[in-house]
């Protein structure tokens, strides 16, 4: 039930509801009028749409191409998979069964167009498969609300009489598109075959996926090991025929109660190791439940690249290239701790300490920017944020003579500065930072009399009443 | 008669080394450059197939500063005396490790894979797991205390394809102070403390000259201990000694370490 403009309608009945004469956008004092013991539940879009993209996951055993279509539809592509069922209609009748198992509520049709198939499903037969190429006679005794039209136009070609698809067929185009407007003939010709019609899948549509289905679920921790190997497998196989790697794995295990686990594993340098694969695969298994059993494994490759034949060599261990022999230590490590736990420090354009370094992946190209300038020394730890301290100098622009810092007082020997350092005002919007003196930084390197030594700075100028601060950014070993 | 004596003693030592190295063919080294500190070990230097214990003295022991600069300079030396080329991987729960810092000191930034563990049982494996691997020339990990077990299975690691382990001793923000230092792993090659050493003003009296530590050698396994004062270097060999420890002259370096207030 939906509030609108303060009426309260229905938004959506069931089937028993419909029986009762009860239908979608009824004023829920009319309904109950008519049922008095009428249940209802609010209205939750975003409940309905979150179902709707679980479903739309669940899909992914019949096709990889699931588009969500609307607020209460799916388009799957089936193009290339419905063998695997021994033919469409096997297909079809497996997927109602599935959806009518889980208590979904659910039309299913087959056509050669995303349109053709929309209106079969929604206005024609359940379970109707349009032979390939038959849309028109299939779709043209279906009401013209089947073509997905306009709200305007849907409501006025009823009133000139037009009421069935083929009516309209008939009519000549350019009136047509005149009269109703050029959607309506756009519409005719996707569901036609004579328009292309783009479908957002979820994700995106990739041949490099395959399904493994189990006679019997599985659900034995060494089943699952084995399982995704075999799947993994599969998919190397492929990729090995085609002279191609990719770069990221995902195995997906499909529960009997239609609950989908994934576990991805990524590689440094494209690969297609289905060995290595499964050993990177392995240890994510434990966060799988596998609840009454795992029906279906598929599995999906990701950024596949074309990838050279390699010969292992004989002597493999003697001199392998450096990478060749990295990438799977950086590979287990990064699928282990994550991607932002293992990286490479890269030089980057700044003067700013904390922005000089860049962290990319430890197997990229190095960047083609010199290294940090050897005149600017730079402490081996540098703090994530500079602590403060309290100094006392001599004379306000020398660096100071003792300094306290975690209640520690350190008495300066010798010091070497200032390296000023100031913002970097190209980095936000005009008036958007303040680059004014109060963000100037003076570093020092001091070094106390027990031979340690600091990178202190003091952040502004003597001017006015603020007094800068002094902090501690890094230490030098 | 005595004569003898030295002999079946030689003999025995001869055994006793064989029996400890087990199938280990000798490792290679990487010498200090100096007969006084290489003198300390029984190969002329560091083996490579082996790993080694860092603890800093005093405030290091939780900033870890002076220790990490004192790594970097010795596989820097790992690098540039051509002992072995690969990536080195350094592997910490904290990321305050500073790439620019290092490479001022000369350590070849571009072969750094840092690593950023959850834990200290993590930073152990993923050690162990860096140093097991080809292609790998060095890894340090920053640890509180490996005990005996982890220790020994670092070297395990480290023998399996020579590589060169460090186990940078470090405290945890707000641990302890002295607890990690008790537990030693005994495995390991050698453990050395770090402490900064005040420097003499430079020629012209400006600014700072090379940096200075007080090494300590504290433990060898077949070696004798030593302490010295050592500087940095921009020589193939990144220390030049500057004295030995017995030298008057630097032994009071110790002030900064009072407590004040």
């Amino acid at each position: 039930m939906a509030t609108e403009g303060g009426t309260r309608r229905l938004a959506a009945v069931d089937e028993a509801a419909r029986a009762l004469g009860l239908f979608a956008g009824q004023k829920a004092a009319d309904a109950l009028a008519l049922v008095p013991n009428l249940a209802t539940f609010d209205h939750d879009p975003a409940a309905d749409r979150a179902a709707l993209e679980a479903l739309c996951d669940w899909c992914v055993r019949f096709s990889p191409a699931v588009a969500i279509d609307g607020r209460d539809g799916l388009f799957l592509d089936i193009t290339g998979t419905d063998h695997l069922w021994g033919g469409e209609a096997a297909m079809l009748v497996d997927l109602a069964a599935r959806l009518a198992r889980w208590g979904v509520p659910a039309r299913a049709a087959i056509a050669d167009t995303a349109g053709a198939a929309w209106a079969l499903a929604r206005h024609g037969d359940d379970l109707s498969i349009a032979p390939p190429g038959q849309q028109r006679a299939a779709i043209q005794d279906l009401p013209v609300a089947a073509l997905r039209l306009e709200d305007a136009a849907e409501a006025q070609l009823p009133r000139l009489g037009l009421h069935r698809v083929g009516q309209l067929l008939a009519l000549p185009r350019a009136q047509l598109a005149k009269r109703f407007g050029l959607a309506t003939t756009r519409r005719l010709d996707q569901a036609l075959g004579l328009a292309a019609e783009a479908l957002t899948f979820r994700r995106p549509a990739s041949p490099w996926f395959d399904r493994l289905a189990f006679l019997e679920p599985i659900s034995a921790p060494e089943d699952l090991a084995r399982a995704a190997g075999d799947a993994l497998a599969l998919i190397c196989r492929r990729l090995e025929a085609e002279g191609r790697g990719a770069k990221r794995f995902e195995v997906t295990f499909h529960r009997l109660d239609g609950r989908a686990y994934p576990a991805r594993a990524g590689l440094a340098r494209i690969g297609r190791d289905a060995a290595r694969l499964t050993r990177l695969i392995v240890p994510k298994l434990d966060t799988i439940d596998p609840g009454f059993g795992i029906e279906v494994v598929t599995v999906r490759a990701a950024a596949v690249e074309p990838m050279a034949p390699a010969q292992d060599r004989l002597d493999a261990d003697a001199d392998a290239s450096l990478d060749a022999t990295l990438a799977p230590l950086v590979d287990r490590l990064v699928n282990r701790l994550g991607e932002t736990r293992v990286w490479r420090a890269d030089p980057h354009a700044s003067h700013v300490p904390e922005r000089s370094v860049a962290r990319v992946a430890p197997l990229d190209p190095p960047s083609a920017l010199a290294g940090w300038d050897p005149d600017r020394p730079r402490p081996v730890r540098l703090f994530k944020r500079p602590e403060a301290i309290t100094a006392l100098a001599k004379v306000p622009d020398d660096p100071p003579i003792q300094f306290t810092w975690r209640g520690r007082s350190h008495r300066v020997r010798r010091a070497e500065g200032p390296e000023r350092i100031g913002q970097e005002w190209w980095r936000a919007g005009v008036g958007q930072t303040d680059t004014g003196p109060g963000k100037i930084r003076d570093y020092y390197r001091v070094e106390d009399d027990a031979g340690g030594r600091f990178w202190i700075y003091r952040q502004g100028l003597f001017d006015g009443d603020d007094a800068p601060k002094w902090w501690i950014h890094g230490l030098f070993g | 008669m005595a004569g003898s004596r030295e002999a079946r003693l030689a003999a025995l030592r001869g055994r006793i080394a064989a029996i400890e190295a087990g199938t280990r063919t000798p490792t290679p080294v990487l010498p200090f450059g100096d007969p006084a500190i290489d003198g300390c070990f029984p190969g002329g230097g560091l083996p490579l197939g082996g790993w080694h214990e860092v603890t800093g003295a005093g405030l290091e022991d939780e900033t870890g500063a002076a220790p990490a600069a004192f790594v970097s300079l010795l596989l820097r030396s790992l690098f540039s005396t051509g002992v072995k080329t690969g990536a080195i991987v350094w592997v910490a729960r904290r990321d305050d490790l500073f790439a620019p810092g290092l490479a001022g000191l000369g350590f070849p930034a571009g072969r750094l894979i840092q690593v950023r563990a959850r834990d200290e049982a993590e930073t152990l494996s993923v050690l162990e797991d860096a140093l097991s691997t080809q292609g790998v020339a060095a890894a340090v990990g920053e640890a509180e205390a490996p005990d005996l077990t982890a220790g020994r299975r670092l070297q395990l690691a480290c023998e399996r394809r020579g590589g060169f382990g460090v186990v940078l001793h470090r405290r945890p923000y707000g641990g302890r102070a002295g607890q990690g230092g008790a537990v030693s792993g005994s495995a390991s090659f050698s453990r050395w403390r770090i402490a900064p050493s005040p420097t003499p003003p430079p020629p012209d009296d400006i600014g700072l000259g090379p940096p200075r530590w007080r090494v300590e050698l504290e433990r060898c396994r077949g070696g004798r201990p030593g302490a010295w004062i050592l500087e940095s270097s921009d020589a193939a060999h990144p220390f030049r000694l500057v004295s030995p420890l017995a030298d008057h002259d630097m032994a009071p370096a110790e002030p900064g370490l009072r407590r004040v207030g």
